[in-house]
């Protein structure tokens, strides 16, 4: 297969996610998204395995491998850090605010909970996060290993 | 990491494209490699220098004390 066919590919499955995508919300049947979405990323993986004119060589391979473990690196650090605040609101923790101890006799309010709604929207902004992370970085690795070098031939 | 490849290139009369084709690397792999940005794996020296039909220490030369880019 040829890469432009790919790449016409990714279109094409894009356009139909996203029209699935509408009647999902239409309907509220979430899973049928989430399970047309697992099936485009296969679909577009076994494409990919087929394409014959990528050039793949060490230098691509080592920017793709620097560019996912930096991303990895700084968004464990995110991921983790929202993961531990999500937990302990869950958990009414902490509970060392100064109304917690003077009412602690009477029945007080526990802390607002984070909705799910809003749970949902921060992964969704530290999932645009890491593409945006990885992008960075693959560029800034790319021009360090002399992607844009301009040649005098 | 130094390297001659541009003037075996040169002595050749090949360009970047014609190398790269015969490796089996992009062009801009080669173009990296001659102006240093990337320091190539042992086995693709050995593939560069086996094109040229030259031992790898004529092609590349190692510098003592250099730091390159490929380190970090």
């Amino acid at each position: 297969m040829k890469k432009n066919i790919f790449y016409l590919m990714i279109g094409v499955v894009a356009l139909v996610l996203l029209a699935i995508f509408g009647y999902s919300v239409e309907k509220f049947t979430p899973v049928l998204f989430m399970i047309a979405f697992v099936i485009g990323v296969i679909l577009l993986y076994v494409a990919y395995r087929r394409v014959d004119d990528f050039i793949e060589d060490e230098r691509s391979a080592r920017i793709t491998e620097k560019a996912a473990m930096r991303t990895l690196q700084v968004f464990w650090v995110c991921f983790c850090a929202f993961s531990i605040m999500a937990v302990m609101n869950l958990l009414y923790m902490p509970r060392f605010s100064r109304e917690f101890w003077l009412n602690r006799e009477n029945d007080i309010v526990p802390p607002e909970l984070m909705s799910l709604k809003i749970i949902g929207y921060i992964q969704l902004a530290l999932l645009c996060l890491m593409i945006f992370l990885y992008v960075g970085f693959r560029i800034y690795y790319a021009r360090k290993y002399g992607d844009w070098e301009t040649d005098e031939e | 990491m130094k390297n001659k490849i541009k003037v075996y290139r040169a002595m050749q009369d090949l360009t970047q494209e014609d190398l790269a084709r015969a490796i089996g690397v992009t062009r801009q792999t080669i173009l990296a490699i001659e102006k240093g940005k990337y320091v190539p794996s042992l086995d693709l020296a050995f593939r560069i220098s086996r094109h040229f039909k030259v031992n790898i220490e004529e092609v590349f030369t190692y510098e003592e004390g250099v730091r390159t880019v490929d380190i970090d």
